[in-house]
């Protein structure tokens, strides 16, 4: 029978204003996945011990938290797995992070929810319902079938960097929400959507870490979702009022003319104000050798660039 | 404390269908739960909601009305089931202009529809293997555009009456808080869900724990029917993990450790579609002959193909793989019967009002119209929560309207004298811890009255009720604090699930007959002109009397049910 080392985040606001941690040791059958174990323990060995769960079958997405490290949903999540990856009998077990605790591993998930409210989460359509379904393709249902597995369990947020480094920042699982949405057919507000996913804390800021994509447990791929949502704010011609999607459309032309990045263009794109203010800055920064040189360079094959961009068009 | 005209308890399907109604219908609606509403178990239902839309083949809510009948082995109210059966296609249509992701026909666009167990047709609305999640989903995007406030993870621990018995509100511990408060009303509406977790193993969430019904029950309000409860013929073993009837509905098969298909032998012609309880009992007959795979028989969906597998039940294979460790595209899935719906519950009509408590209603799984009679119908559930979620929140507001309630009777003392009961239960020392209760009880009943059940092992469980009864006054919890105390909301379950195993098991002991998924053993055939009734439980001086209604009979005769 297998043992294992649970080191479990304790916060205990009725007694104690720290955080600390606690460790407990089970004896167990091999199988056991780490909300069982922790439920054991909170039977067998500490009735203190709070974690917020509910199905057990990884739909209810009640139990993301953070196991060695990692955002996993503790009821699908094998407690053996862990020791064989990590090379250890000790499991660390964590709540989410960039959310504040209110009890061990239960975390005040009231800005998640508050986040997920702003992207206007419901359907707007336009005009009124037909007396029947409305008439959809099974590709187009399908375009937003992906968005619709998410379970709102924030392992995304949890990951996200953005997040971490700006706690307005919309974020992934919203981001999915507004998705959801705005690539509906059904949905009227494709335009309004798109402008309010854009601005400040919106789509652009994110930093294309790529963990959310990583980390969800029901492969939504929320930064596909944002990716998509960027398109949509393209097509929707909104791009050049938001310097977020300036600094995305610099990118593009500058690949498109260049074939490559010419990150001197960048700056002037994105921030067109700013950046005359900062000029002195930039050429005080030139003259030292610190600032990549103005004249854009041309890569040598631009045809294969050209190749790779009209594939990566095809495929959104 | 807190009023509002009407308070929803339990934010599922059914809950969220009747804020919604009765927002719509122009009244103060508010939602409490011990659990954020896309944390309901209504998002752990997979294969799909019924309606006779015909969008495969031709239908008629007649079809599905009598399916539905016959399913229910001739136990459910017939005007009730013409109502859910009538009300489908115009519910399902309303989900589906709130956004609900519905599935598609392949050439026509029109909501897509799959064969499901008991059905004539293929009448089941799909979301992929995702059903109840889409749909709990699109409920709760529309009380956020309707800005319906829900007081999240308030714990309900009981209802308030006034002096004429009518109920004017709850009691609720707010968990993040720590306090406890009192919340008035002029309608109470409870849709709690079942109470699968009487049962280990369960399909059920581990929230299922029938509070709604426990409330009622010990507020002097009859439940119904309590002595049916389902077992799903595919649940993954250890766990209890739920395989969609959507798996047989797209050419699953069963298989013995023979290899046989062993259906042919208990329902020649739907074979693994006939109802819940005929494909359960065979399987544990199966099972009991020795023609089992360690406790279990296989399903079987390799025929299906890669693809259609990754298309219609991406979410079975990811379980699979999961919690049993086996990918369907390459090996069958060894699966059990398990306890997974309780067709019983607070005894209501079919506006969802409880009869014996003015201001009371229910709906959902956790009341009982009766539409599922003896054995509900997969495909059924989400339905009922939908269709009588709706009318139950019409029936509230109207209640309101019409000048009923008496929301003023509900005071802050409610919440201070249950307070002062708390207080015992906290500073207890000594006692029996929660679990010790509440696990051997649910291994009793596994055991016990499960998909079989005779006089003797009846007449065991009822002493094991009894026993642990006594114990639950003295329970012990471990955590003194006010946060987020789990170890109290665990003790307060735990003595709502042991008065539910009570009222399941003397329904069990007094009925003696077969009827759907109540099987006797002692008493194998069904006795109509005894037992076509429903049983009513209630709750007297700690003990169990039973009573019995009629059933309603419209169009259809009872005949011998074959599949």
């Amino acid at each position: 029978m297998p043992q294992t080392t649970f080191d479990i985040f304790r916060y205990q606001p009725d007694f104690a204003d720290e955080s600390y941690r606690q460790s407990y040791a089970l004896d167990h059958e091999p199988e056991l996945t780490i909300l069982d174990a922790v439920l054991r323990l909170q039977n067998e060995q500490d009735g203190t011990l709070a974690v917020r769960y509910s199905c057990r079958s990884a739909i209810c997405g009640s139990c993301a938290c953070r196991v060695n490290g990692k955002t996993v949903l503790a009821c699908m999540t094998q407690v053996e797995d862990v020791k064989k990856e990590f090379g250890s009998d000790t499991v660390q077990v964590d709540p989410i992070g960039n959310f504040a605790p209110i009890k061990d591993l239960v975390v005040d998930m009231d800005p998640f929810w508050e986040k997920f409210k702003s992207v206007k989460p419901f359907l707007v359509p336009d005009g009124p319902a037909p007396e029947k379904e409305r008439i959809v393709s099974k590709e187009a249902m399908q375009k937003i079938y992906n968005e619709s597995k998410c379970i709102l369990c924030a392992a995304c947020y949890s990951e996200c960097n953005s997040f971490a480094a700006d706690e307005e920042f919309v974020g992934p699982a919203a981001f999915v929400w507004g998705y959801r949405f705005a690539g509906d057919e059904r949905d009227g507000q494709r335009k309004a959507r798109a402008k309010l996913y854009s601005g400040q804390h919106g789509v652009w800021d994110c930093t294309r870490c790529m963990y959310c994509n990583e980390r969800c447990p029901k492969g939504v791929d929320p930064r596909d979702a944002i990716e998509k949502l960027g398109g949509i704010a393209f097509n929707e011609g909104i791009s050049w009022a938001d310097s977020g999607a300036r600094h995305a459309k610099a990118f593009l032309i500058s690949v498109r003319t260049g074939g490559k990045l010419n990150e001197t263009l960048l700056v002037p794109f994105t921030a067109p104000i700013q950046s005359q203010m900062d000029m002195p800055f930039a050429l005080r920064m030139l003259r030292k050798g610190k600032a990549p040189s103005p004249i854009p360079h041309r890569v040598k094959k631009r045809s294969e660039v050209n190749k790779l961009m009209k594939n990566v068009k095809e495929t959104i | 404390m807190h009023t509002h005209d009407v308070v929803v308890v339990g934010a599922g399907l059914a809950g969220m269908r009747a804020a919604i109604a009765a927002h719509e219908a122009g009244v103060d609606v508010a939602l409490v739960t011990k659990i954020h509403p896309v944390r309901s178990h209504s998002g752990a239902a997979q294969g799909g909601i019924n309606a006779a839309l015909g969008n495969e083949t031709e239908d008629s809510t007649d079809n599905h009305t009598f399916d539905t009948v016959k399913g229910s082995d001739y136990l459910g109210d017939q005007d009730a089931i013409e109502i859910l059966c009538g009300d489908a296609p115009g519910e399902i249509i309303q989900l589906e202009h709130w956004g609900a992701v519905f599935s598609r026909h392949e050439t026509t666009g029109k909501i897509a529809q799959r064969p499901f167990g008991g059905a004539g047709f293929p009448r089941t609305c799909y979301a992929a293997d995702l059903t109840g999640l889409v749909i709990l989903h699109t409920l709760y995007t529309v009380c956020v555009k309707y800005e319906i406030p829900c007081y999240e993870e308030y714990f309900v621990t009981e209802l308030i009456t006034d002096d004429d018995g009518a109920c004017c509100g709850v009691v609720a511990y707010d968990m993040v808080h720590g306090t406890i408060e009192t919340i008035g009303a002029k309608a109470v509406v409870l849709a709690t869900g079942g109470a699968g977790r009487v049962y280990a193993p369960s399909t059920n969430a581990h929230a299922s724990t029938g509070d709604g019904m426990s409330l009622a029950l010990r507020a002097g309000v009859p439940l119904k029917d309590m002595e049916f409860m389902q077992f799903h013929p595919t649940t993954l073993s250890p766990s209890g993990v739920l395989v969609t009837e959507g798996a047989r509905g797209e050419g699953g098969i069963l298989l013995n450790n023979q290899g046989e298909r062993f259906m042919s032998k208990y329902a020649p012609n739907k074979l693994e579609l006939a109802s819940r309880d005929v494909v359960s009992r065979s399987e544990a007959t199966e099972i009991l002959e020795g023609r089992g795979v360690n406790g279990c028989v296989m399903l079987d969906l390799r025929h299906l193909g890669k693809e259609k597998i990754m298309e219609r039940l991406p979410q079975i294979r990811e379980l699979a793989m999961a919690f049993a460790g086996v990918d369907p595209i390459e090996a069958p899935i060894p699966i059990r019967p398990g306890a997974h719906y309780h067709m019983g519950g607070v005894h209501v009509d079919s506006w969802g009002a409880a009869p014996h408590m003015s201001g009371l209603f229910a709906a959902g799984e956790c009341a009982c119209v009766s539409v599922h009679g003896a054995n509900r119908l997969g495909g059924n559930s989400l339905l009922e929560a939908v269709v009588f979620g709706a009318r139950t929140g019409d029936a509230a507001a109207r209640f309101v309207h019409d000048g009923n309630g008496n929301a003023g009777a509900a005071k802050p003392e409610h919440a201070l004298e249950y307070e002062k009961k708390l207080r015992g239960l906290l500073e207890r020392t000594q006692g029996t811890p929660q679990h010790e209760i509440r696990d051997p009880l649910a291994d009793m009943m596994q055991e016990k009255v499960g998909v079989f059940r005779n006089g003797d092992d009846l007449n065991a469980a009822r002493k094991v009720v009894d026993d642990l009864k006594e114990k639950v006054p003295t329970m012990v919890i471990s955590d003194k604090g006010r946060t987020f105390n789990q170890s109290l909301i665990h003790a307060i379950e735990t003595g709502f699930l042991v008065d539910l195993a009570d009222c399941m098991v003397e329904g069990a002991i007094a009925r003696t007959e077969s009827r759907g998924a109540h099987s006797r053993t002692d008493f194998p055939e069904r006795d109509d002109e005894k037992w076509m009734k429903h049983s009513l439980s209630y709750l007297e001086d700690g003990k169990v009397r039973l009573d019995y209604s009629e059933v309603t009979m419209t169009k259809f005769e009872p005949q011998v049910r074959t599949y």
